[in-house]
């Protein structure tokens, strides 16, 4: 058969009914594609709001960041503040702790000084007490002398003794 | 440790086991000297032979007055229950005093005339005393029951009773009665014990030779030497005991209790000498020759000397050497004890 | 208890100088009560031990110190106590210095030239060893080729010492005064004790001879000499006891502005150069003649004199070989 020419536009039952098929199955087709572009626009919409949401949601995540970030330049910031202050800190303390090891080792000296200085009094005054009591005896001695002398230099010049008495 | 009794004790020439030595003489040292000690010795000698103690009496009369009878010639009469044979008396030469002194006002050397007495005291035990010091009970029971121990001095406490008490003789009751005492005793503390030494230092007569007796070198003052030998007693490594019981003392007129605040102001004329020289402080080596070891002694009676004068006998004047410093010993307490000097240092 | 040593070979020497001339007052009692005291514990430690005892220039019409001395230990047998009586020209001869009075080294030289013990000690008169000296002793444990030394422990002055025990010497309470020794030299108070064996002390010929201008200083000098011999000196671990501060101590303030003027000679001199004394020291050439029960005279003679100057044996301290000579 020949195909009936295009130019009257006149198709063949055949053909229409291929053609109406096809038409049907196009339809189907387009009302599969319009049901998958509904859904995919229901999708998309989803996806949209997927996607909005994600937006929303990673430029909070970026504020969050943001704000994170600016924290923790923040608490960087106070950590290193912190950190020159326990510096700081741990400096005095070391100059605390050697200023007392100081005072400890002087106090220490000190103690030992006057352990040696009350030695030293002890000493001294022991020496002192004995001295004291050499000159009592010395000075006893010189004035008993003293007395015979006279006793004798009394006599001799022919008057009477002393109250001291006489040497025998 | 054998007790102090006669049991088994032959005769006087066997040793004692307790020599009791005194000094005196008849000067009437207090207004009533010999009443007082012819009073004491008594009793003493009465309780001694109650107790069966056996002992010597060891009686030093120091330079005694020429002019006045002796002790010796009068106390075998006023006190009949004594026993010549228990007795040893000693006279010396009045001569040493003035060899001796240094210090004229100082009437009467105490202590070196208890030295004499120490050196020639026979007994194991010797104790030092005075003339007007009654022995206690307790003290008795002591001696009795032979608990003395060598390289110990025995201190007793001294109760001080009025001036009336025992007028009439004395008993028990006299000494014991709390009423009686003129003020309250004081008590005797460690290390030293002190506190009216000289009317009681019971010591073993070794370890008095190896002190050598009481400080003969400070003789410039008699008050503190009793005192000072309790120095030189630690720093010799002597411990100081309460024998456990007192010993009595009547007041009387001129006993240093009741005569003390007399020279206030003028320490330099008392009648002992400097009271602060410095006799808890200081101690003393006295020579080998103490207690006038090389006097020519005489016997003139049984039981009786005279030490001749001798300048041999005369330590030197000065002998600085013999002041020391006590030592202190390990675990004992420190002997010496520094003071200021309390009163005006120089006599005059 | 095993002995230690023999009374021939006894295990230790002890040596000390002095005269019959109160120096310090009581000179005398002081050296019987410390050689009672040493003499006591050594024998009950079971050492066997001389005394060498060494009468420098004795005082005219004085009895001699060694007679007193034997007379005060009777009981020591000859061989357990022997003095030496050095006749007084030898003082004039070896002076340099006549403010000197006392040739103390020169002295102890004559007693370590003619010491018999295994070990030989030099120290003075009034030193108490202490407990921890006598059991060092008593262990026998010295080693040869060691100088040992001991800090002097001072008590006070004018201490009652008529009855000296343990108590007594270590009770802190008396002690004034502790002289520190430490390394390499351990001076101080070095004459108060300086202990080896008799070879090494043979081989040091004792005591400088040569540098004789002051007496001071010259046990240091001693410890330079045995330091610088390769001799190790050590702390014996105990100390010895000395009553007082001693008599420099007590004068030394005296001639602090003219040091050249005191009795000691002057302080200032170079202690640390080293010397080497002669084949005669410790007058190894003087006559001996014996006078008394365990006491030997030394004549007089030039031969036993060395010479006045000898400054070749002066040398300077350092490694034993760089040592002059």
């Amino acid at each position: 058969m020949k195909r009936p020419p295009r130019i009257l536009g006149l198709v063949r039952g055949s053909s229409y009914d291929a053609l109406t098929e096809q038409h049907s199955k196009a339809e189907a087709r387009a009302g599969r594609l319009a049901q998958q572009l509904e859904e995919t626009k229901a999708d998309s919409r989803g996806w949209k709001g997927k996607t909005e949401e994600a937006t929303s949601a990673l430029k909070k995540a970026q504020d969050a960041a943001a704000t994170a970030q600016k924290q923790l330049r923040q608490a960087e910031k106070q950590r290193d503040e912190q950190s020159r202050n326990a510096r700081k800190l741990k400096d005095e303390s070391d100059k605390l702790r050697k200023l007392q090891e100081a005072r400890a080792a002087e106090l220490a000296l000190l103690k030992q000084r006057l352990a040696e200085s009350e030695r030293d009094l002890i000493v001294a005054r022991e020496q002192l007490m004995a001295i004291e009591v050499k000159l009592d005896i010395l000075e006893g001695a010189a004035n008993v002398l003293d007395g015979r002398t006279r006793d004798i230099a009394t006599r001799r010049s022919g008057g009477v003794g002393t109250e001291s008495g006489s040497a025998v | 440790m054998a007790a102090l009794s006669d049991a088994g004790i032959g005769t006087p020439a066997r040793s004692p086991a307790l020599s009791i030595v005194l000094t005196g003489r008849n000067d009437d040292h207090g207004v009533d000297f010999r009443t007082r000690f012819f009073r004491t010795l008594r009793f003493n000698a009465e309780q001694l032979a109650a107790q069966g103690i056996a002992h010597e009496f060891v009686f030093v009369e120091w330079a005694p007055p020429p002019e006045r009878p002796r002790l010796v010639d009068l106390v075998f009469d006023a006190v009949p229950g004594l026993e010549p044979g228990r007795c040893a008396w000693y006279v010396v030469d009045g001569r040493y005093h003035q060899a001796l002194s240094l210090n004229p006002r100082l009437a009467y050397h105490e202590f070196i005339a208890k030295n004499v007495g120490i050196r020639r005291a026979r007994g194991r035990f010797v104790l030092t005393s005075n003339c007007d010091v009654f022995l206690g009970r307790a003290v008795l029971d002591v001696f009795a029951s032979g608990r003395l121990e060598p390289r110990l001095v025995y201190r007793a406490q001294r109760y001080d009773l009025k001036e009336n008490v025992g007028e009439e003789g004395v008993a028990w009751a006299d000494l014991e009665d709390p009423q009686n005492l003129a003020r309250p005793p004081r008590a005797l503390t460690l290390p030293f014990m002190a506190g009216a030494t000289g009317d009681f230092l019971l010591v073993d007569r070794e370890s008095l030779h190896q002190v050598r007796g009481f400080n003969e070198i400070y003789r410039a003052a008699r008050f503190g030497i009793d005192r000072n030998f309790l120095v030189k007693a630690i720093s010799s490594g002597l411990s100081i005991v309460d024998i456990g019981g007192p010993v009595y003392h009547v007041d009387h007129t001129g006993s240093y209790h009741l005569t003390a605040d007399e020279y206030a102001g003028r320490e330099h004329e008392a009648p002992w000498g400097n009271r602060g020289w410095h006799s808890r402080g200081v101690s003393y080596v006295n020579p080998p020759t103490w207690g006038l070891q090389h006097a020519p002694t005489q016997r003139v009676a049984p039981g009786q000397w005279h030490l001749d004068f001798s300048w041999d006998a005369v330590p030197p004047m000065v002998d600085l050497k013999g002041v020391v410093l006590p030592a202190s010993r390990v675990g004992r307490p420190s002997p010496g004890r520094y003071t200021a000097t309390r009163a005006p240092a120089r006599s005059r | 208890m095993m002995p230690v040593g023999t009374a021939s070979v006894p295990y230790l020497t002890i040596i000390a100088t002095g005269r019959n001339d109160d120096f310090g007052g009581d000179f005398n009692g002081r050296f019987f009560r410390a050689l009672h005291f040493n003499h006591r514990q050594l024998a009950a430690a079971g050492i066997a031990h001389e005394f060498v005892f060494v009468e420098w220039r004795p005082i005219d019409k004085r009895p001699l110190l060694a007679s007193l001395l034997a007379d005060e230990f009777a009981g020591l047998s000859s061989l357990a106590l022997r003095s030496y009586v050095v006749d007084p020209e030898y003082h004039e001869a070896f002076s340099l210095n006549p403010r000197l009075q006392f040739q103390e080294f020169i002295a102890k030289n004559v007693g370590l030239r003619r010491a018999r013990g295994e070990f030989v000690l030099t120290t003075n008169t009034d030193i108490y060893f202490s407990r921890g000296v006598i059991a060092r002793l008593q262990e026998a444990t010295l080693e040869p080729g060691v100088l040992y030394r001991a800090a002097r422990h001072d008590l006070m002055s004018d201490l009652d010492v008529s009855d000296i025990d343990w108590d007594l010497l270590e009770d802190e309470r008396n002690c004034e005064v502790v002289n520190g020794i430490r390394p390499p030299l351990f001076t101080n108070a070095s004459g108060d004790f300086l202990l080896l064996d008799r070879q090494t002390s043979d081989r040091l010929r004792g005591f400088n001879e040569v540098y004789r201008v002051a007496k001071i200083h010259i046990d240091g000098n001693y410890c330079m000499k045995a330091y610088t011999s390769g001799v190790r000196i050590v702390d014996i671990g105990a100390p010895v006891y000395h009553v007082g501060r001693g008599t420099l101590h007590a004068m030394r303030g005296m001639y602090s502005g003219r040091p050249g003027d005191a009795p000691w000679g002057d302080v200032r001199w170079k202690s640390d150069v080293v010397y080497e004394n002669g084949d005669g020291w410790g007058l190894g050439l003087a006559p001996e003649r014996v006078i008394d029960r365990g006491t030997t005279f030394l004549a007089f003679d030039w031969q036993a004199v060395g010479p006045m100057v000898d400054l070749q044996r002066v040398v300077s301290p350092g490694a034993p070989q760089e040592r002059a000579l």
